[in-house]
């Protein structure tokens, strides 16, 4: 994978800009960190993201940190507490973070000259910190945190040299640099890439879903915060009007132990329903995901938190209009009216998938503009540029305006 | 032998200053403090971004007065606000914290706005980089221009003039300085855009007809 793939696909200026700044970083080592090698919209962006990088002449590397199951129960929690949905995690699980990360500190060598550590489960390899530019990478909505969960991890976070939010809200009062920048996606991935339609066809046939009829999809983790049990309220207000499939398909990530219980409350929920297809994928499915987007009439992403929700700009990449929640980074995504509409409940879930359903004209339009918003904001190119513009900025900190 | 123009793009990258207003009054007394760059960020980045739908108004200011406010005359006053009259960002503030006030004082204040609707002060931090791309006369200059992207109109138009503080545009001064006998008009058409009326890539387009126009 090298950045020439990406030419007549992302824009000349935005390639000529990578080629500058990676050329005055050649050599020298960037490490990222995360908590998962699979499962979740940061592990996919890094196994993409890091071998372009090091076809730059970048020393780019890949470290993933070791939990325990009782550690990722610990992180689920602080990330739902950021998320302010749960209280704060006790003492003993603060200690069980501590210890597995201390741990994680002593076994990975993090000498790096600019360290991207991801989400708050490995937020305190920085106490190892000795060179370097540190960054601390939130990819999740901390813009309405548990008070008591951000005081402590914020003691953590200020030892970072700058901290990356995905939207502008996140954005918290901190005594360090703080930058806005959104992920993206590759549109050369396996999830991305170009199908044909025989190779559509065949998914939907070997998942028993038959295309007679619109099919609705939501591809995310069985979250209560991608609320599954509202799109099954609001897809069963539609089929009152129209014929209509929806699909559910998700996986669980291995730091994500609360899936299985939302599973099943949604497996519940849809019981006895033909029309109604659960789809628990597995890791590397993305062939699959791909697919299902790419067969789907109408993608929706109805969550009512969201970091960013990446699979919003996978479905607009294949040009389908989207009806997703006002939350998170989606509304940068969804330009309401232009590129799909913004919804707040699940009514008006159902009245904008029955407009789409009547109008399938208004939705080829909202579908071929999400791409072109997406191409020219959300593409793995740009996030590359973003990544060393910052890196590059940080160490001319003074200064906003820069000679590369 | 005059120096060739230098062809520049440049990136933005945005840096966020953790101060956010959610009423007017708040908004409008961070205004007063909030650093030059954040009020040159909120004032240019419509111009650099790129767009399906541009917004409809060309600064942050206005969009937010619009969208969130919901108070369509602040709107307008705020979006009719034209950098290139001003020479630098202090005079830039005084003006919005003016328009604002007199807007207080004449109307009664807005409802603060919705949760997830509150503006965000922000800054921008650009990175120059040079495109290798020169021109010493007027067919190079073409050429080049049509290589570049957005970006490099945005900083030779937008950043000169109020970042910088130059007294006119990169280009208009590249064509006065240098190219006034191979093209004496040209100067002065440049200056006539209202850049503040086109987003960067429209106003590429522009001065790509003008230069063409020069060519024939």
């Amino acid at each position: 994978m090298i950045l020439d793939d990406y030419r007549g696909i992302a824009d000349q200026g935005e390639l000529r800009a990578i080629e500058h700044l990676a050329g005055a970083l050649r050599g020298r080592r960037f490490i990222h960190v995360n908590s998962t090698a699979t499962g979740g919209g940061v592990a996919e962006l890094l196994q993409r993201m890091i071998p372009l990088m090091k076809s730059l002449g970048i020393d780019a590397k890949w470290k993933v940190m070791k939990g325990t199951k009782q550690f990722f129960e610990v992180t689920k929690r602080i990330h739902n507490s950021l998320q302010g949905r749960e209280g704060p995690p006790t003492k003993k699980m603060w200690d069980i973070y501590e210890s597995v990360n201390r741990r994680n500190a002593e076994r990975l060598d993090l000498d790096a000259d600019c360290v991207f550590i991801h989400d708050p489960q490995p937020a305190l390899l920085v106490e190892k910190k000795k060179r370097g530019i540190w960054v601390w990478r939130c990819h999740i909505d901390i813009s309405r945190p548990n008070r008591v969960t951000w005081y402590l991890l914020k003691d953590l976070v200020q030892q970072y040299d700058a901290a990356i939010f995905s939207v502008a809200r996140f954005a918290q009062s901190l005594p360090l640099a703080q930058f806005m920048i959104p992920p993206s996606i590759d549109p050369l991935s396996e999830k991305n890439i170009d199908l044909t339609e025989e190779e559509v066809n065949a998914v939907f046939e070997r998942f028993d879903i038959p295309m007679d009829k619109p099919v609705l999809l939501q591809v995310s983790r069985f979250d209560p915060f991608k609320d599954p049990l509202g799109v099954i309220d609001a897809f069963k207000l539609v089929r009152k009007y129209h014929p209509c499939r929806l699909v559910l398909a998700g996986g669980t990530a291995t730091d994500d132990p609360e899936g299985a219980r939302v599973l099943d409350e949604v497996r519940e929920k849809a019981e006895g329903d033909p029309d109604i297809h659960i789809l628990l994928l597995p890791p590397f499915s993305d062939r699959e995901i791909n697919a299902l987007q790419r067969g789907a009439t109408i993608v929706l992403q109805k969550s009512t938190r969201e970091g960013f929700g990446l699979v919003v700009a996978e479905a607009l990449w294949k040009k389908k209009p989207v009806i997703a929640g006002d939350v998170g980074g989606i509304p940068l995504q969804v330009i309401d009216g232009v590129t799909g509409y913004l919804v707040h409940s699940v009514e008006g879930t159902a009245f904008r998938v029955r407009q789409l359903l009547q109008n399938p004209h208004k939705a080829r339009i909202l579908g071929e503009a999400g791409r072109e918003h997406i191409r020219r904001n959300f593409l793995i190119t740009g996030h590359i540029r973003n990544y060393l513009a910052l890196w590059r900025a940080m160490e001319d900190k003074d200064s906003d305006l820069i000679y590369v | 032998m005059a120096e060739p123009f230098r062809f520049y793009e440049c990136v933005s990258i945005v840096r966020m200053t953790g101060r956010w207003a959610g009423d007017i009054v708040d908004f409008l007394e961070i205004l007063r403090q909030i650093s030059r760059q954040s009020i040159f960020h909120h004032m240019h980045q419509y111009f650099l971004k790129p767009h399906v739908r541009p917004p409809e108004y060309p600064n942050d200011f206005a969009v937010w007065a619009a969208d969130a406010l919901e108070e369509k005359i602040l709107a307008e006053r705020l979006a009719n606000l034209n950098p290139f009259e001003f020479t630098n960002i202090e005079e830039i503030r005084t003006e919005l914290v003016r328009i604002i006030t007199d807007y207080l004082k004449e109307y009664p204040p807005p409802r603060p706005v919705i949760e997830g609707k509150e503006f965000f002060f922000n800054e921008g931090i650009t990175l120059v980089i040079p495109t290798g791309l020169e021109a010493s006369n007027l067919k190079e200059f073409r050429c080049a221009l049509k290589e570049v992207d957005a970006s490099s109109i945005y900083f030779h138009f937008y950043e000169a003039r109020l970042r910088l503080g130059k007294e006119q545009d990169d280009f208009s001064r590249f064509f006065s300085d240098c190219l006034s006998a191979e093209c004496p008009g040209l100067a002065d058409k440049i200056r006539s855009l209202d850049p503040y009326m086109y987003t960067a890539e429209v106003l590429k387009s522009k001065i790509e007809a003008l230069v063409a126009g020069e060519c024939r």
